[in-house]
């Protein structure tokens, strides 16, 4: 799990004047769940094309196994994508479309075969092997589109935002398929998603990227408790973000003068100076609700906006004088209790740890 | 638009008396092709295969229409395969110059048969290349590449644009990629193709009377005939030559739809 | 789109881009320029010597003949498409909007299969119709009319020339029209446009490039047909394409031949640049 597998060497990438990717600089170890993430447009796509050979960096070096990839054309490389489009071949049945890349490579009729239906009987699919690929369902495409990339077993699997034609009760399944496979196999997963729930319930690091940079890199939860800067925090949402100056720094936390009220925050290795502008981020369910003044700590009063539940989860959308606008997200059950209704007024509150203050950028 | 009853009915028989127009030329020549008359005319004479019979025992028809099978078969395969290299560059590609390019390709259908004769006949009689059954193969090459360019450009249209990285992704070279993925996802098209520019080439009469020196095709012959005298033979040429000319253009329908309708549901 | 990283042209895209660069400058650029070539070449004893002289020229444009025909042929080529036009209109408006999708793609279909008979044989029918005792004045003779004389008339070549034109004009008109935002014309019509000025005000507008290319290509075809005018028009007044098959044929006069096919390419040129910048010139609004 530590030894790096890619490389990339202060890449960047233009396409004319165009500069889809500024400067990416970073591993992907051996074995790991590697998720890149981001808005449309942040060359996170390029990215994983760069490395599958598809695009050419404009600077820099792209190793992989300490060899520079740079000049090695596509087809001499072992860096089999799954597409968003998927990228079947509508003229040949499953089973063909899982021999292809072997053929390609020269492996005779035999092996191939039985290599192909490995994988088809392994993807749960053996009984579509010789059916054409346009009668088959989302899924089972989907599946198909897995077994080509893997039956040439290769090192790492390159998937860009391979979930994104599905239904949402096909995706979760497809994501414990895809977990699953990776633990099996341990191989590498690179994964392209702009959806977070993919990215954080599958990967062991996420790459956050923003116009062509990388915005941070972490575990999930680092990502989700901790986002390096303001860009992160609204990208991963479900956080509540205030801005203010620093009125007063101690050894290890800060007082920050907002409009809605001065709060406490730990000042981790942030460097805070007196007077500058400062911002700070609670996840949404770090926040609690009392219907009274709870007197000290981190508060804030605030009117109930309004509710939003998925499942038994429920967040709550509200907003102080100020115009502040707060999110708290908890059990339905434990919301049940305070029996609010819309406009009702509400204490928030937080203790000082599960603050997290931001890089100013 | 609502509109009164009465003016669709006066569009609708308008409608049908255009199509009358452009079909009775057709439907009265098959009609006159089976007319005992020499000069057919109402009331119609005898039902007779005749002009049929006369045709089929003119060894100079014959001879006609070997040429011009073979003329349009060879026309065919090369003008497909200029236009399958030009659509795949067009839709691969972008260069400097492509513009000019693609004009070079797509602008002889624009200019007058006629003018296409002179100057082809001229050119090839310059180059020792005229008179002969490839000097017509030649020139409705360059007349119908631009029909097969369509074609298959339209067909590599609807094609996922991914699906040729896909191939070298899986390790395959450009040259295994064209042979395993771009030739078979053509190939409705190539077909279609095939028929449409051989359906164009058999029945091209200028530039082939201008060409051919004595390598007469069928339609040259009909331009031969019709130059001397009322000879109702015509109509029976024109009858067997429209029989096979559907039959072309109905398969490469018949190629494309049904491929197209398949990858649409894809 | 599908990019090479690599944008030099390889072996391999270099095998699919020349092979029509090659054919089409050996048997298309190579013969029209031979053509402009061939204007300045000499004549003599019928065998063309290459020259540099312009005396086919100057025969040729000082002759009445040749301006007498020249003109002839854009004017009746000009009546030809306004004719195709006007004909086409209607029958191409009903199945642009009161068709059903499916009787539309069949009446195109139809309106396909006059491309792939021989126009040789269908101008050879019209003949033996049009003529003093064919089908049409034959029927004329019932009702108690006739016989016209329609052959070798302008007539005649008018309809050769439709039998040519008019299928492409009416499926070029339709498609263009079928594809007008359907709402506009609703909208046109609520706001109290009559039929006839929603036909002028905003569907001749709306459908303007479509329509003036179905001319262009109307007049293209009509310019360069000699079959309508021969057979059907008797070449009473030769058009161009007579005048050059003439002298190619019949009097081995290839050079001055070359110069009628010249103008003939320099007024098409015109003309089609000429429509086509009104084409796509920016309207001053369907309002």
């Amino acid at each position: 799990m530590s030894k790096p597998l890619v490389v990339f060497d202060k890449i960047q990438k233009h396409f004319g004047t165009f500069v889809a990717v500024k400067e990416l600089d970073f591993e992907i170890r051996e074995g790991e769940f590697l998720a890149i993430m981001g808005p449309s447009g942040c060359g996170k796509t390029t990215t994983l094309r760069m490395l599958a050979g598809l695009e050419a960096p404009t600077q820099g070096d792209i190793r992989l196994n300490d060899r520079v990839m740079n000049d090695v054309a596509p087809h001499e490389r072992d860096t089999p994508l799954v597409w968003q489009s998927l990228a079947l071949f509508p003229f040949l049945t499953a089973r063909e479309n899982v021999e292809f890349g072997l053929k390609m490579r020269g492996v005779d009729k035999a092996e191939r075969k039985e290599r192909a239906l490995k994988w088809l009987d392994k993807m749960g699919i053996l009984e579509f092997a010789d059916r054409d690929i346009s009668t088959l369902s989302g899924g089972q495409k989907q599946r198909v589109a897995l077994a080509r990339s893997l039956v040439m077993e290769p090192q790492i699997l390159l998937l860009d935002e391979p979930l994104s034609a599905l239904d949402a009760h096909l995706v979760i399944r497809m994501q414990a398929v895809l977990t699953d496979l990776q633990r099996e196999l341990g191989i590498t997963f690179v994964y392209v998603t702009h959806s977070q729930s993919e990215a954080f319930a599958m990967a062991d690091r996420v790459i956050i990227m923003g116009k062509g940079e990388i915005a941070q890199i972490g575990s999930p939860k680092d990502i989700y408790r901790e986002p390096a800067n303001q860009f992160v925090a609204e990208f991963v949402g479900r956080n509540n973000i205030l801005s203010g100056k620093v009125a007063l720094l101690t050894n290890d936390t800060a007082h920050i003068a907002t409009p809605s009220g001065d709060f406490t925050v730990p000042t981790n290795e942030v460097r805070l100076i007196e007077g500058h502008n400062a911002s700070f981020v609670i996840s949404a369910d770090l926040v609690h609700i009392s219907l009274s003044d709870p007197n000290d700590g981190n508060k804030a009063q605030c009117k109930l906006i309004s509710e939003e539940f998925v499942g038994s989860m429920v967040t709550l959308f509200l907003e102080d004088a100020q115009g502040q606008e707060f999110k708290v997200q908890m059990q339905e059950r434990e919301l049940s209790k305070f029996d609010l209704k819309s406009g009702a007024e509400v204490w928030l509150s937080w203790d000082t740890a599960s603050a997290h203050v931001l890089n100013e950028s | 638009m609502k509109q009164s009853r009465s003016l669709n009915v006066i569009l609708g028989i308008y409608v049908v008396l255009v199509f009358a127009f452009v079909f009775a030329p057709i439907i009265f020549s098959m009609i006159f092709s089976f007319n005992s008359q020499r000069f057919p005319t109402i009331p119609l004479g005898e039902f007779s295969t005749e002009w049929y019979q006369k045709v089929l025992a003119d060894p100079d028809i014959w001879k006609a229409a070997r040429n011009s099978l073979i003329v349009s078969f060879s026309t065919a395969l090369i003008a497909t395969f200029l236009g399958f290299c030009t659509a795949y560059s067009d839709f691969r590609y972008n260069f400097r110059f492509k513009g000019p390019y693609l004009a070079l390709i797509l602008l002889p259908p624009t200019i007058p048969l006629i003018i296409m004769a002179l100057a082809m006949l001229a050119w090839l009689s310059k180059i020792g290349m005229s008179g002969q059954l490839y000097s017509i193969v030649i020139a409705h090459s360059v007349l119908t590449a631009p029909f097969a360019m369509a074609v298959i450009r339209l067909r590599l249209n609807q094609m996922d644009p991914d699906l040729e990285s896909a191939a070298w992704n899986l390790g395959g070279s450009e040259w295994q990629t064209m042979r395993h993925v771009i030739v078979p996802f053509c190939k409705p098209a190539i077909f279609s193709s095939l028929f449409l520019t051989a359906a164009v080439s058999f029945d091209e009469f200028a530039v082939s009377w201008f060409v051919s020196g004595l390598n007469s095709t069928l339609p040259v012959v009909v331009l031969e005939i019709v130059q001397g005298n009322i000879d109702p033979q015509v109509n029976a040429i024109g009858t067997f030559v429209f029989l096979i000319s559907m039959t072309l253009v109905v398969l490469a329908q018949v190629f494309f739809a049904s491929r197209q309708m398949k990858s649409i549901k894809t | 789109m599908s990019s090479n990283p690599d944008s030099r042209p390889n072996l391999y895209a270099l095998t699919w881009r020349l092979p029509i660069i090659f054919w089409q400058l050996i048997f298309f650029v190579g013969p029209v320029l031979f053509m402009v070539a061939m204007s300045f070449f000499l004549v003599k004893n019928y065998r063309m010597t290459e020259a540099f002289d312009f005396v086919n020229w100057t025969r040729m444009l000082t002759r009445g003949f040749f301006w007498d025909s020249y003109w002839y042929t854009v004017v009746i080529a000009t009546a030809s498409t306004v004719c195709a036009m006007c004909i086409a209109f209607p029958a191409a408006f009903a199945l642009a909007f009161r068709a059903s999708e499916s009787t539309r793609r069949w009446a195109i279909f139809l309106l396909i299969i006059p491309f792939f008979t021989s126009y040789l044989v269908r101008t050879f029918s019209w003949f033996v119709i049009l003529s003093e005792s064919g089908v049409v004045n034959a029927m004329l003779g019932y009702i108690g009319l006739g016989p016209y004389t329609m052959l070798n008339t302008n007539f005649g070549t008018l309809v050769g020339y439709m039998t040519l034109t008019l299928p492409l004009v009416v499926i070029l008109q339709t498609v263009t029209m079928a594809n007008i935002d359907k709402n506009l014309i609703e909208a046109a019509r609520n706001l109290g446009c009559s039929a006839f000025r929603t036909i002028w005000q905003v569907i001749i507008p709306l459908s303007k490039t479509g329509l003036i290319i179905a001319a262009i290509f109307c007049f293209i075809l009509s310019f360069g047909d000699f079959v309508a005018p021969f057979y059907l028009g008797g070449s009473q007044e030769p058009t161009l394409p007579i005048l050059i098959l003439d002298t190619t044929k019949s009097g081995q006069q290839w050079p001055r031949a070359a110069v009628v096919a010249i103008m003939m390419m320099v007024t098409l040129f015109a003309i089609a640049f000429t429509g086509i910048a009104l084409a796509y010139r920016k309207g001053k609004g369907a309002k």
